[in-house]
């Protein structure tokens, strides 16, 4: 972030979409994703005049909390930021409110509706509710079911169900889903989060690719070469040992965050920019997506698991010397892929994913490499010419990069690559909204664009199917390969690409 | 979508009996035969639709009288604006073309549907209850009070039939006046309530200040009216805590927007520290609006108001910089061929910033609609450029007012609230 003063002219100019009075109710307040990042984004929402007046958040979960309680555990949680506009907060503060539910019991959700009658009366939320379902996975399909038989999901105008990742464990478990939550309401009632798509940053490549008429021409296989598309932390598995175990880094982060990013990467231009438009096509592209071998998924996947590392003075645990983690655990905490897209634009073309905990650096980003020039007219400086590349920074440090040679200076004609830059910082200095702050708003706005659809998700699942299969029939012949903490990954993933004759990107 | 009407013909109704009726027919008993009363807002608009009236009774426009601001009411004033030979740059609806209107000739009888003629951008919010205060022409006309109510069609998915009711007060000023008292009681205190103005702002001030009444939510144009009144109603209504949106600053925002666009690269930030002079074009004699964003640029900045006088073009003013710098500020009408329906709006803004060392700043916005050529001369060559178009908006005052609506707010803007005293003080 480039030290700066903040623009004075755009201070509260980001009132851009109305979102209409209503009721946030949220499942699962006493969790943590409600106090880390549901709660800071609403009120951050609140501060930029973007929630009406006739606004309330509900939580509900079973602890038998009342509002008070809810409200203080929010204060407390949230001291740091609260710190900064104490006034706003009290303010915001007097719209929460709680009610202890358990979705399982039908009479909870009966007596839930009668809550929120009463919070329409008080609050003039007019009956237009959103339903924010941050609890167990496995609770989803019953969660839905409990609103639905209760009349809460009733009107399709006025009431929305905003589901948490992930969505499923593999095709046929999506499908189940998908069915029972549609049995529930519309599907433009249902919104399947996936806070990758919230990313400013994410929301760009739509942007840089259908605003511009320069990138779209060439956008194809006539002139990229590969496309390599990267999300490495360098966190562990931190405090989610128990959930990661059961998911690993497939699950949790290449089905939904990074094939999101190949969708939106590799996607067709909508007609519009329209909700149902955009999803069609990033449906249609996951459709035509690949395993690079599906018959032999070992040729083109590689996994890996983090061991010990660090220096001595701060070493770093492995993955299975991690607290709730089991010491002989084989859940992957890197995956490295090679896909292809059968269609007109793609076909032949390797998109190579990988995703990783405890890799070198935290970095997300899309690389498209270009063909390289036909003929080599001049000698380059480091032997040969690099090839053109474009490099779509998603996360730190945001932006675009295109890499492109010219002549190195002097007498010769020698050419080098040079980046020419585009930062997010440099050219708006003003830090982006958290994916949150966008997505709650979308939700409460009922726009799905940014939501992940049905036959998305199912794609997205059905893509990895021969993978889950493989992992859960002959893990053996999807072995772990083991990495030390905070290198690149597991040597086999550079074997993956060396076969291609190509080479990670080092961001 | 096209406009709504009221499903059924509106039952005529004593003033003193509207509130009964009203209870009676979203009581428990009542609700299976007329759907459930929406839980949303009220809105009571003052709508005289003078211009329509008067056109309407000349036989220079077909009626129905709506309210609503058609092409063909705008084209209809700008024909009175030649037939009567008043300036090119009158706006159309504007106070001169009303009276203009009303020195014709003509008894053209038409209905009178105001009230009753809902938006579709109003009507989708669905309103629990719409109150018009509708008068007419003839002053000495008795209160006639209109009733209906409305359910929405049932839609494909279902959902839950949301009905509102129509309550149109008609009638000459006092007649008004005296069916006032009936107006509370029919305003729920459990949803909020809005008062659209959709008049001159230095019309009926009793029945305004009526209205105008705080936790009900106000909005006003401070275009409509005389300058120096709507910009000291607004501070007023600022300063009391009455909560105010004003469509004349909503339609600033795509300026506003261009201008932050202008200063969001970091490097461009320390120009704003450095401005001496800022121009501000408005079409014709309206300078509400062109204030207003002077305002809100001094005050985002922090300037403070040394002087500020009227002059034959417009208004000059000497702001002072924290730094203690004087700035130069000059807001100039100018005279539009085809001006726009709402006087006074922005034609063109221009920022000089000349930091102490270094090649000076000059940033020029233009109206898409009109260009701004008289900012663009004079000894730019030497300074660093930055020039933008701001698009026109095109919405109508239905759709702004209904976008307010939406999702509004019980308090007024904090932009709006500490522009607005600075606007006033600047008109000399």
């Amino acid at each position: 972030m480039v030290a700066t003063i903040t623009n004075p002219l755009r201070v509260g100019l980001r009132q851009e979409r109305v979102i209409a009075p209503q009721c946030l109710v949220i499942f699962g307040a006493s969790g943590d994703l409600t106090h880390r990042k549901l709660v800071p984004a609403l009120f951050e929402l609140f501060k930029q005049r973007r929630l009406p007046s006739e606004f309330a958040l509900l939580g509900c979960a079973r602890r038998p909390w009342s509002d008070e309680v809810f409200r203080s555990k929010m204060t407390e949680a949230l001291a740091a930021k609260i710190e900064e506009d104490p006034q706003a907060w009290e303010q915001f503060s007097a719209k929460l409110f709680y009610e202890p539910v358990d979705l399982q019991q039908p009479e909870d959700v009966v007596r839930l509706g009668g809550r929120l009658e009463q919070i329409d009366q008080q609050c003039a939320t007019r009956g237009n509710r959103t339903f924010y379902l941050s609890v167990s996975p496995k609770f989803y399909g019953s969660g839905c079911r409990a609103l639905a038989d209760a009349g809460l999901l009733k009107d399709p105008k006025r009431s929305r169900v905003v589901i948490e990742k992930p969505f499923g464990r593999d095709y046929g478990s999506a499908q189940s889903l998908n069915q029972v939550v549609q049995s529930c309401g519309q599907e433009n009632q249902i919104f399947r989060i996936d806070h990758y798509l919230g990313k400013e940053t994410v929301q760009n490549i739509l942007v840089l690719r259908f605003a511009n008429t320069i990138f779209e021409p060439i956008w194809n296989r006539n002139y990229i070469s590969s496309v390599q598309i990267t999300a490495a932390e360098t966190v562990g598995v931190e405090e989610r040992a128990g959930y990661y175990e059961t998911s690993g880094a497939l699950r949790d982060m290449v089905q939904n965050h990074l094939t999101q990013m190949l969708a939106i990467t590799a996607m067709e231009a909508p007609g519009r920019f329209d909700q149902e438009a955009i999803r069609t096509e990033k449906a249609k592209v996951l459709q035509a997506a690949r395993l690079a071998d599906e018959l032999e998924p070992w040729n083109c996947c590689i996994r890996g698991q983090y061991g010990p590392g660090g220096s001595q003075e701060s070493p770093l645990a492995g993955y299975r010397q991690e607290p709730g983690v089991d010491p002989n655990s084989t859940t992957e905490t890197y995956v490295a892929l090679k896909l292809f897209i059968d269609n007109w634009r793609w076909q032949g073309v390797p998109f190579y994913v990988r995703t990783g905990k405890r890799l070198a650096k935290r970095v997300s980003e899309v690389v498209l490499t270009f063909r390289e020039a036909p003929v080599h007219l001049f000698d380059a400086a480091n032997g040969g010419p690099t090839s053109n590349q474009l490099i779509l920074r998603i996360q730190p440090d945001e932006g675009a990069e295109f890499r492109f040679e010219v002549k190195s200076p002097g007498s010769g004609m020698r050419s080098r690559p040079i980046d020419m830059e585009f930062s997010y910082d440099e050219s708006f200095g003003e830090p982006s909204d958290e994916g949150y702050v966008r997505l709650l708003a979308d939700a409460m706005l009922s726009d799905p664009t940014l939501f992940t659809r049905s036959d998305e998700v199912e794609a997205a699942w059905r893509l990895y199917t021969p993978l889950l299969e493989l992992i859960e029939d002959s893990p053996w012949q999807l072995p772990i390969h083991p990495y030390e903490s905070r290198t690149w990954g597991p040597a086999a993933a550079d074997a993956l690409l060396a076969r291609d004759g190509l080479l990670w990107r080092r961001p | 979508m096209s406009p709504q009407l009221t499903l059924q013909t509106p039952l005529e109704l004593a003033p003193s009996e509207v509130p009964t009726y009203l209870e009676q027919l979203w009581s428990p008993e009542q609700q299976g035969s007329t759907g459930t009363g929406a839980n949303t807002f009220s809105l009571l608009i003052w709508q005289p639709a003078w211009a329509e009236q008067q056109l309407v009774r000349s036989g220079r426009l077909k009626g129905p009288i709506t309210g609503q601001q058609s092409d063909s009411l705008v084209a209809a004033g700008r024909q009175v604006v030649v037939d009567a030979d008043l300036p090119l740059s009158t706006p159309p609806l504007d106070g001169e073309v009303i009276a203009a209107a009303a020195a014709f000739d003509g008894q053209t009888q038409s209905e009178d549907l105001r009230g009753q003629y809902i938006d579709p951008a109003l009507s989708a919010l669905q309103p629990r209850r719409l109150i018009t205060l509708a008068p007419t022409i003839d002053s000495g006309k008795g209160l006639e009070t209109l009733v209906a109510a409305y359910c929405p069609l049932p839609e494909e998915g279902g959902g839950t039939a949301a009905c509102g009711d129509v309550v149109v007060l008609r009638g000459g000023h006092n007649a008004l006046q005296d069916g006032m008292n009936i107006l509370q009681p029919l305003l729920p205190p459990s949803m909020p309530s809005w008062v659209w103005w959709n008049g001159f702002l230095d019309e009926a001030p009793a029945l305004m200040e009526q209205l105008a009444c705080a936790p009900r939510r106000l909005i006003i144009d401070t275009a409509v009216g005389s300058p120096r009144h709507c910009l000291d109603l607004l501070r007023h209504w600022v300063t009391t805590g009455q909560p105010v949106n004003d469509l004349n600053w909503l339609r600033l925002s795509s300026w506003r927007e261009t201008l932050a666009m202008v200063f969001d690269p970091p490097h461009r930030r320390d120009a704003l520290s450095h401005i001496v002079r800022l121009d501000i074009d408005v079409e014709g004699h309206h300078p509400a609006q062109g204030l207003l964003l002077a305002a809100w640029i001094a005050d985002r900045l922090g300037w403070s108001l040394d002087h500020t006088e009227a002059t034959e073009e417009g208004t000059a003013a000497r702001f002072r910089r924290a730094d203690g710098t004087e700035v130069i500020f000059q807001l100039m009408s100018v005279p539009m061929g085809q001006p726009s329906v709402h006087a006074g709006q922005l034609v063109g803004l221009r920022l000089i910033c000349q930091p102490d060392d270094g090649k000076g700043v000059c940033v020029i916005l233009c109206a898409e609609s009109g260009g701004c050529m008289r900012l663009e001369g004079g000894g730019m060559a030497s300074l660093d450029l930055h020039e933008e178009v701001v698009p026109a908006q095109h919405s109508t005052p239905e759709m702004d007012v209904a976008r307010l609506l939406s999702g509004g707010h019980d308090s007024t803007n904090p932009l709006l609230a500490a522009a607005a005293p600075l606007a006033a003080r600047l008109l000399a």
